[in-house]
């Protein structure tokens, strides 16, 4: 077994705990499991040969891997990545794009619009799902605004109905509801997961690159 | 005769970095095509065989990404160093996704040769 001298080891902890503490939102199992992963690759690169692993070779093999808040960075944005592809759903999405969000004004159009997306998606399927409890009130309003004008509404139905209106809908609010807020809710979710993908390429660039 | 501009000679750098950064996941899949390989075998492989390495911190990273993603699984193994040593190995998925990426790379890189074929008798 390779020794390691104490400064060397020294270097390695605090390394390696500097980079355990940039690994938030990522489960303690994978955690551990790249920490080991890593310690393993340092030991192993800086005692070639099975010599003594010496404070110089553990820092010229840390130098290599990079800083633990950039390695950390790439670990963070690959895993989310990653989640969303597999799992395709909108939390892992809005997730992703919230960190690119963070990132660059595209990742918080991005954002914007998928979060919007869903938010329509799902008040169009609550109208479907509320109609049959406020039959008088929720649906999709017109509403006179001034003397020629009008604004449509989309109610849920809680309060009274609203003076000089019209349900355009009617009882064919919950199947349309239904339709079109599922609709919304796909549509959305393949457009989260294009800008997701945008995204991993855009992170192709080098530092300071991305788009 | 004109000497390349610093911006000129910038971009070029950051398109190689892009280029092998891209590349990076095909290398790593053909890597393991044929036997279980741990971190730091995959990163010598394919330091001696090609340079496509740019940092040695992208490719932990990416291992984990494609063990997300379910193209290589992974065990751990006890060794003579001492500690134990994370092997990659692909997955029927990975397989099936280094070929497809392998018939691309092909197609592609003939077609930009036959572009870059002038380029060659203008020497």
């Amino acid at each position: 077994m390779a020794r390691i001298d104490g400064d060397a080891r020294q270097k390695i902890d605090a390394y390696l705990s500097r980079l355990r503490t940039r690994l938030r939102g990522i489960n303690e199992q994978d955690v551990r499991e790249i920490v080991e992963e890593l310690r393993s690759h340092i030991l192993d690169k800086a005692s070639v040969g099975g010599e003594e692993v010496t404070a110089g070779a553990a820092g010229a093999t840390l130098e290599a891997l990079g800083s633990p808040e950039e390695l950390a960075s790439e670990y963070m944005t690959d895993n989310l990545l990653a989640r969303a592809e597999v799992s395709r759903s909108p939390v892992r999405i809005l997730e992703s794009l919230f960190r690119w969000a963070s990132l660059s004004i595209a990742g918080f159009f991005a954002f914007l619009a998928t979060i919007l997306g869903y938010l329509l998606g799902m008040s169009f399927m609550l109208c479907a799902v509320l109609k049959p409890v406020h039959p008088q009130t929720a649906g999709l309003w017109i509403l006179p605004a001034g003397a020629d004008d009008f604004m449509i509404s989309l109610r849920l139905g809680f309060g009274s109905a609203p003076p000089g209106g019209r349900d355009v809908l009617g009882w064919w609010t919950v199947p349309i509801g239904l339709v079109v807020g599922c609709g919304l809710v796909m549509l959305t979710t393949r457009f989260g997961l294009w800008c997701v993908r945008q995204y991993r390429r855009s992170r192709l660039l080098p530092p300071g690159q991305a788009v | 005769m004109k000497k390349a501009d610093p911006k000129d000679q910038e971009a070029g750098d950051k398109w190689e970095v892009q280029l092998r950064k891209g590349c990076l996941e095909l290398a790593i899949l053909a890597a393991l095509w044929s036997q279980k390989l741990y971190g730091l075998e995959i990163l010598r492989r394919l330091e001696s065989d090609s340079d496509l390495i740019v940092s040695e911190g992208t490719v932990y990273p990416l291992l984990s990404r494609l063990k997300a993603l379910g193209l290589v699984r992974s065990e751990w193994v006890e060794s003579d160093a001492g500690h134990p040593r994370k092997y990659y190995a692909l997955t029927p998925a990975g397989k099936h996704r280094a070929l497809d990426m392998s018939k691309t790379w092909a197609s592609f890189s003939s077609s930009v040769s036959k572009l870059l074929a002038p380029l060659g008798k203008g020497k």
